[in-house]
């Protein structure tokens, strides 16, 4: 590899990376000030102006209380976990492809830290894996309610990820590819998924809910009935690790979500405005600011996403358990298969039927 | 090809009938759906080989033949289950769907022509009948049998996909043909890979037809099993696991005999001996049973190895023989056990069939039948099954393997005849008993078939 | 030495010293924990030879799924005191010299064996993608892929049937 393309590569992932931990840091004072909003309060409003200090405070409160492990836990594992769930939920932003490609010195390099030919497989996996942290958090606590809660969070993320699962295969019926940059090059033009894939989205998103312990579905903390739910032993940055990973989690989900539905760094009128910017600044730089706009596009698609997790939060009230599992098990799943039928019936039938009917 | 796609598409059929309000409509609709399978099982019939699915399945009439024989078998016990309507807490839909598609695993390890399908083929199989083995989910025996036969089972099949993935890595073929012509082409100067990949199938295999030493699950499972699935186990799954063993053995492995006859000579004289001298010690009449088929498992074994032009018909008489006198003796057994059961607990021993001939004359004939037929007295179709054996055997010049197995053969008289003794010399109290007209019918059946395939074995010969 | 050699034996190093640790921790969780980490690191070697597909879906299926159900269980154990099974020594030398002997005729047959050579120009990295793998599925071996969903059904409808609950059955 080019020198000069692996220090574009390499300026493209740092900035990724920084954006996700500055976006998740900055989704917990937004998910104050939401919840002051809607509950018609002000929200954090002392450290610094409008409070947007606030992320900086919390974090040294939390480098500074007592690290505190307890004396039967497993101390290796207590520590895994923590740890385990912040690189699962830090790894799942590789192969989003958060904009088209920036041109320098000649060479054109997307802005995506790998571009795999399985993609969405990759993120579908990772996301699999967030349980571990939970549950190895969970059980190394050497306490019977985190114990529970553990295995609650594990059963609600299992549960939910096949209908998660179903719902992809539809996108990929469509597609026919699993890359998420090819996916997304597919919705070119105003041609989003979501306008195919109604039902596939309430379910996805659905999914999403329940995959990141969101209410309405955040039953593993419920303080009746389990304490603190699977990080009751937790303190200091290692809670705060825990409490970060499902910040990380949703932002990502989110850019999930606008990549596989609402067409990525595709915006309306993207042509006209890349038209424009190429006959204004030239190849290279019409091309680059372009690509940064997509971006932008992009990054303003996966913030409106964490704003509806937001809102959700606060107006809607949690679910029950048993009505968890029956929502998953018995509604969803089917719901998937279901729509899997509807698009693969369309894909073979009403598509011939369409593109004959316009040309 | 045909029975596979019915049964998978019947089976389904069945769990959905499971729905109706009346259960009885299950036993007529399974057992119809088994006489459609039967008869489109003979749709190829005489074509010759029948390759299909890019060559993942193979037909031809020995293939047809033994689908025919595990058809028939099917049928006669589903038709003795009377369709679980005794029981509370029988599942009946459920028991009759995983049969059929266990029977579409038994087609498919009897007609594979590439290593996946035998791979799926003896999952299905496998996988059935651990749920079938734990099905009476308040008896604790039933429960430990299935879990037993699980672990254990799972682990074949783990060394069974080693042996596969070996034979691969040493022919780079999946399919038998390509193997074979492999194996033919570099004669003994094949990969090492090769045999060890090859014994670690045949384990994979042995284990399921409950060879010695891999034969600890069987007395277990057979014993906690419910002695309707036993009688399943014990007939169906024996007889497509030979087919698929002789099918492996015969069609891909001749050319290098010298090397595998010596380890399954010695699996085989093992069985046989297992499998009779324990026997000898059981006091129970179903355990005996159990170590019958370990001892059946070894005369089979004697065929497969002496592999001549004889094996083929040898292996089909005897597991049709084999698998006929099974099914009347398990079916007396159900039927005397129920009637000495005591709070529940059914009696499986001997002493249960003590004065069985004074009220109940046809039951006790077609017990004594079926001992005198798995013993391999003369006039019955088990004397067939082993002379055609043995015979193969002495035409590959095995005659010190024959002397064991004769010698076992006098032993097994001792364990078959003392059910005949008790049924009728012994005094005991048991009761008439009541024998459903269909049961009745098909216990009938099965003695005529051994009688006359005693008498005549030529029909058979004829009828293939 | 190449990169991808290098990579190749680190790996290999990582697999058989997890695998080895499934089998010699003491602790069934650090058992489930050394298996999830064999998985992946034989996700790895997928990912060596270029079969991404094969990777991912063992990392979903395996370390996503069939593990977590197994660290279910055994967290729900109570397996705090360390009882070890005691095994009677015939059984320990029985099982030595099975396993010795079966390690010997296996690294025997790997030694004595011809190691296959490939053409890296004939050789078509494109084999393990995705594309390539669905075409061979749902072409070549369509009967057998059709044929375990069958083996599925059998499973699932086995578990319902040895799960459910029964009238009167006492459940916590």
């Amino acid at each position: 590899m080019e020198l000069t393309e692996f220090v574009i590569k390499s300026l493209v992932i740092l900035v990724i990376f920084g954006l996700t931990l500055l976006i998740a840091m900055y989704s917990t004072y937004g998910e104050r000030k939401v919840a002051g909003f809607i509950q018609d309060r002000l929200g954090p409003n002392r450290a610094g102006p409008f409070g947007i200090l606030q992320p900086l405070a919390d974090a040294g409160k939390m480098f500074f209380k007592e690290d505190f492990i307890p004396a039967q836990a497993n101390k290796w594992l207590f520590i895994a976990g923590p740890c385990l769930a912040m690189l699962t939920a830090l790894m799942t932003s590789a192969v989003i492809p958060f904009g088209d490609s920036i041109r320098y010195d000649g060479l054109e390099v997307a802005v995506q830290a790998v571009e795999a030919n399985i993609g969405i497989l990759y993120v579908f996996g990772i996301v699999s894996l967030g349980v571990y942290g939970v549950m190895v958090g969970g059980w190394a606590s050497n306490n019977k309610f985190s114990l529970l809660g553990a295995i609650r969070a594990a059963s609600q993320n299992i549960s939910y990820e096949i209908s998660m699962g179903l719902s992809i295969v539809a996108i990929l019926m469509m597609t026919g590819s699993l890359s998420i940059r090819e996916i997304i090059e597919q919705q070119h033009g105003g041609n989003w998924n979501i306008w195919y894939q109604p039902l596939g989205f309430i379910i996805f998103i659905t999914c999403a809910f329940a995959e990141c312990n969101r209410t309405p579905f955040d039953l593993p903390e419920c303080e009746t009935e389990l304490v603190g739910g699977y990080h009751t032993e937790y303190s200091s940055m290692k809670l705060g690790f825990y409490l970060f990973a499902e910040y990380i989690n949703m932002f990502i989900s989110s850019a999930v979500i606008s990549a596989l539905y609402f067409g990525g760094y595709n915006y309306p009128g993207m042509d006209w405005v890349y038209a424009q910017l190429t006959s204004a600044f030239g190849d290279v730089a019409g091309h680059n600011v372009a690509t940064l706009i997509g971006t932008a596009a992009f990054f303003a698609k996966a913030l409106f996403f964490v704003f509806f997790y937001m809102w959700v939060r606060w107006t809607l009230p949690r679910f029950r358990y048993d009505q968890l599992m029956n929502l998953g098990w018995k509604n969803l799943i089917p719901l998937a298969i279901l729509n899997i039928v509807i698009t693969g019936t369309g894909v073979l039938f009403l598509k011939p039927i369409i593109t004959a009917l316009l040309n | 090809m045909y029975p596979i796609v019915l049964l998978s598409v019947l089976g389904i059929v069945v769990l959905f009938l499971g729905f109706m309000k009346s259960k009885s409509v299950l036993l007529p609709a399974t057992l119809l759906f088994l006489v459609l399978a039967l008869a489109s099982n003979f749709i190829d019939w005489n074509q010759g080989k029948v390759l299909y699915f890019y060559e993942m399945l193979a037909v031809n009439n020995l293939t047809l033949a033994f689908n025919a024989i595990v058809l028939v078998s099917a049928f006669m016990i589903v038709a003795m289950t009377r369709g679980f309507q005794d029981q509370e807490e029988a599942q009946p839909a459920e028991y009759y769907g995983i049969m059929l598609f266990s029977l579409v695993g038994a087609f498919m390890i009897i007609g594979y022509e590439h290593l996946i399908m035998l791979f799926v083929g003896i999952e299905i199989l496998s996988v059935s009948m651990y749920i079938l083995t734990g099905s009476d989910k308040s008896n604790l025996r039933s429960n430990e049998a299935a879990l037993k036969y699980f672990l254990m089972g799972a682990f074949a099949t783990g060394i069974m996909l080693f042996g596969i993935a070996l034979l691969y890595g040493a022919t780079g073929s999946f399919n038998l043909t390509d193997i074979q012509s492999y194996v033919s082409i570099q004669g003994r100067g094949v990969s090492y890979i090769l045999y060890a990949g090859l014994l670690l199938l045949l384990i994979g295999m042995l284990f399921k037809v409950s060879a010695a030493p891999f034969h600890f699950w069987t007395p277990d499972v057979y014993d906690g099993a419910p002695t309707i699935f036993t009688t399943f186990m014990s007939t169906i799954v024996k007889t497509a696991g030979f087919a698929a063993i002789f099918r492996l053995l015969s069609h891909s492995f001749t050319p290098i005999y010298s090397f595998w006859w010596i380890t399954l000579a010695a699996i085989t004289v093992l069985t046989l001996l297992v499998g009779n001298i324990i026997a000898v010690y059981q006091n129970s009449f179903k355990r005996m049973l159990a170590y019958s088929s370990i001892s059946h498992a070894g005369y089979l074994l004697i065929a497969v190895t002496s592999l001549s032009p004889q094996t083929e018909n040898a292996i089909l008489f005897y597991s049709l023989a084999y698998s006929i006198a099974t099914i009347s003796a398990f079916g007396v057994l159900m039927l005397v056990s129920k009637k000495k059961a005591l709070e529940g607990q059914v009696d499986e021993s001997y002493a249960a069939f003590n004065g069985l001939a004074a009220q109940n004359p046809l039951l006790a004939f077609v017990l004594a039948v079926s001992m005198l037929s798995l013993a391999g007295i003369p006039l019955t179709a088990g004397f067939w099954g082993k002379f055609f054996v043995f015979g193969s055997a002495v035409e590959r010049g095995l005659v010190w393997m024959l002397v064991v197995a004769v010698l076992m053969s006098a032993v097994g008289i001792y364990y078959y005849f003392r059910a005949i003794i008790a049924a009728y010399l012994k005094e005991g109290d048991i009761g008439k008993i009541r024998i459903a007209p269909f049961y009745r019918i098909i216990l009938v059946v099965a003695t005529a078939m051994t009688i006359l395939f005693g008498l005549a074995p030529g029909i058979f010969e004829k009828l293939l | 030495m190449s990169p991808t050699l290098s990579l190749f034996y680190f790996l290999s190093f990582l697999t058989v010293l997890s695998a080895l640790m499934v089998v010699f921790a003491r602790s069934p969780i650090h058992s489930v924990l050394y298996l999830i980490l064999t998985f992946f690191c034989l996700s790895g070697h997928y990912i060596l030879l270029n079969a991404q597909f094969l990777a991912a879906v063992n990392i979903i299926v395996y370390a996503g799924a069939i593990m977590v159900l197994f660290l279910f269980v055994i967290m729900f154990l109570n397996m705090k005191k360390e009882d070890e099974e005691s095994k009677t020594n015939l059984t320990k030398v029985a099982a030595v010299i099975v396993a010795g002997t079966l390690g010997v005729i296996l690294v025997g047959a790997f030694r004595k064996s011809q190691v296959g050579t490939y053409n890296p120009y004939a050789h078509d990295s494109q084999v393990g993608m995705v594309e390539s793998l669905g075409h061979m599925l749902f072409r070549e071996y369509l009967l057998p892929f059709e044929l375990i969903s069958i083996l599925f059904l059998v499973a699932m409808t086995g578990a319902i049937m040895l799960g459910k609950r029964e009238v009167g059955e006492r459940h916590f």
